[in-house]
């Protein structure tokens, strides 16, 4: 009754639509992992699965990420609170926000035939720009683009326990098992392409190894995957091959670079040499390859990035405007760039929160279902979406 | 909580008035934050609903008592009351248990985490169970550490009684309070002492919980094998005089 409550004030409620099939249906498919519910009516919640088809009158409404997707689109890149929620809830639910809306509008109308635009998603602490990030990588994922997504550009310059000397470059250094890990998880999103994109150079590695012109480019990445100590220089191979086939006329993709926490690729890493002596990001072969491939000079694609304070290095926690993380270096290597702000919730998209949560049975504690309880929670989260979901966890 | 204060301010005035000291009276030093006050001072209120009683509906023992309170300093409020709707005294007393060296916010951190575990194994069975076991999964981690605790409290205690040069476990009525210290004072240590070095405090705190609810778990075994030393030392029960 507290959900028709709502429904009078935000929208005209129809008819509960029936289930299309019986409940023998979403029993079946429990025992395949999460379950696909039968269809009925709700405010928070909206059919529209496709990100292609989601608009502006379905802001503020959850939608589903069918559950075939979820592995292969998402290996990384979620938070990790998210995460926990999707394993409990058994379901993985994006809210359509305004952020995303933009971001997508803008890549259906971009000219690929002009070099790349350049999307910076900021805001303050826990507004939700990585769930912004990860829902536009769905939807490249679902228009068919090649997905290359950084989870957090911060993981490459700290707390590295090897540091190699690069074999390429003398003065640069190699990040083996940050490198192994992500090809691994590129490698699960784009199995499609890898058999597609032929290279066009021939990459020597060693002595006896050498990856030749027009092999698949599946064979590179399982190359940098088993052996682990080239697997930076293969990363920086992956890039360029990408970079150079992605604007192409014959067999072209289009490339979306999604990084999150993009700060950290200028500015200080915490990482010393064998003399003690701090490394600066240039000198890391990982951070070097990415920036080249956040400059604008290919075509074909579009580079999504995202700003984070929180795994940021010597940066204040009150910082989350783009001069401020991103430094004079990083702020004229992104420029030109289009900032997309994204905020804590609006008052609807607060209220589509608390329905969500009652639905799923995470509120749980008596007061916190009532109207008291209700503005308890506005007050103490500020709408904040990360602090709303700390908030609820206990609640 | 209102009966014992009241009591004791019952009592402190009447030792104040044979002192003289109930009197108007401001200190030369303000105090903040201190235990001890002068009698003079009244006691915080930190209840919501009491201050949204329109004038109208006041008794005239209301209205006295905030006429008395225009006038009166008032002792302030520590930190631990609330006005939230959040709040709950049981929790708060388990969480000033499991304190250590007055650091509160760790252990709220712990006791939050612990309630957030709680519910995440519960929902997910919910979730993952067929329509007609949902309705006996229950989900509600309040409710859970209540009824755990239930389950934990001995309903008979022992006490050491001297007779004759030996000390003799003698079975004795147990307080509310003490009933409700013991089952809590188990509760921790069993989780500090009986866990392995790499095992999270709030994981273990939340196995126990949930294993006390469903009444098996170290914690209720230990209530029951107190019961079964005070019911085999059914003998010296008239050793007690109180």
């Amino acid at each position: 009754s507290f959900e028709n409550r709502l429904a009078f004030r935000w929208f005209w409620l129809p008819e509960p639509v029936r289930p299309l099939h019986g409940s023998g249906c979403g029993q079946q498919q429990e025992a395949v992992g999460m379950e696909m519910r039968p269809e009925t009516f709700s405010i928070f919640r909206t059919q529209e699965n496709d990100p292609d088809c989601q608009s502006e009158q379905h802001q503020g409404q959850y939608y589903t990420v069918p559950p075939s997707h979820f592995h292969t689109v998402f290996p990384h890149g979620l938070p990790p609170r998210y995460q926990q929620q999707v394993k409990t809830f058994n379901e993985g639910c994006v809210m359509v926000r305004q952020p995303a809306l933009e971001l997508i509008s803008h890549l259906k109308r971009a000219d690929y035939s002009k070099p790349t635009l350049r999307y910076l998603l900021y805001g303050v602490k826990g507004s939700g720009k990585t769930m912004s990030l990860c829902h536009t990588v769905h939807y490249c994922s679902t228009q068919g683009w090649l997905v290359l997504h950084i989870p957090d550009a911060h993981l490459w310059v700290k707390n590295c326990k090897e540091l190699l000397p690069s074999s390429y470059h003398a003065s640069r250094f190699d990040q083996p098992i940050q490198a192994s890990n992500w090809l691994r998880n590129f490698r699960t999103t784009n199995e499609n392409f890898l058999s597609k994109i032929k290279l066009r150079q021939r990459y020597v590695w060693t002595k006896r190894e050498s990856t030749e012109e027009g092999q698949p480019l599946g064979e590179l990445v399982d190359m940098g995957v088993s052996r682990v100590k080239s697997s930076s220089d293969v990363v920086g191979a992956v890039l360029k091959e990408l970079r150079l086939q992605a604007g192409g006329t014959e067999g072209g993709f289009r490339l979306a670079v999604a990084v999150d926490g993009v700060n950290g690729l200028w500015g200080r890493t915490t990482l010393k040499k064998e003399d003690k002596s701090p490394v600066a990001p240039e000198e890391l072969t990982l951070v070097h390859n990415l920036r080249k491939m956040i400059n604008n000079d290919w075509c074909g694609g579009a580079v999504i990035a995202t700003l984070s304070q929180t795994g940021s290095l010597y940066a204040p926690s009150s910082a989350y405007l783009p001069q401020e993380l991103l430094g004079e270096e990083g702020f004229d290597s992104m420029d030109p760039f289009i900032p997309v702000p994204v905020s804590l919730y609006s008052e609807k998209e607060f209220e589509s929160c608390y329905l969500y949560y009652l639905d799923r049975h995470w509120l749980q504690h008596p007061h916190s279902q009532t109207e008291e309880g209700k503005k308890e929670l506005i007050f103490l989260s500020n709408r904040n979406p990360s602090v709303l979901e700390r908030l609820c966890a206990f609640l | 909580m209102a009966s014992t204060s009241g009591l004791r301010t019952t009592l402190s005035k009447m030792a104040a008035s044979l002192t003289g000291l109930l009197k108007p009276w401001t200190p030369r030093v303000l105090l903040v934050r201190w235990s001890r006050y002068n009698p003079y001072y009244l006691e915080p209120e930190p209840r919501k609903e009491v201050y949204h009683i329109p004038e109208t509906e006041l008794t005239p023992e209301q209205k006295e008592e905030r006429e008395l309170k225009s006038v009166r300093p008032i002792k302030a409020a520590t930190n631990s009351v609330t006005s939230s709707v959040f709040n709950d005294p049981v929790l708060s007393k388990f969480v000033n248990m499991m304190m250590k060296d007055g650091d509160k916010i760790i252990a709220k951190g712990i006791i939050t985490q612990t309630l957030e575990n709680m519910k995440r194994k519960q929902v997910e069975k919910y979730h993952k169970a067929p329509e007609g076991k949902k309705a006996e999964i229950e989900c509600n981690p309040y409710a859970i550490f209540h009824q755990a605790l239930e389950n934990c409290k001995p309903v008979i205690g022992l006490a050491s009684i001297q007779k004759g040069g030996k000390f003799y476990q003698v079975p004795i009525p147990l307080t509310d309070n003490r009933r409700r210290f013991l089952a809590m004072k188990w509760m921790i240590t069993e989780c500090r002492d009986n866990k392995h070095r790499r095992t999270l405090m709030y994981e273990k705190l939340s196995q126990e919980l949930l294993a006390a609810f469903s009444k098996e778990g170290n914690v209720v075994k230990r209530k029951h094998e107190l019961h079964k030393m005070a019911e085999s030392n059914r003998a010296y029960a008239h050793y007690r005089w109180w």
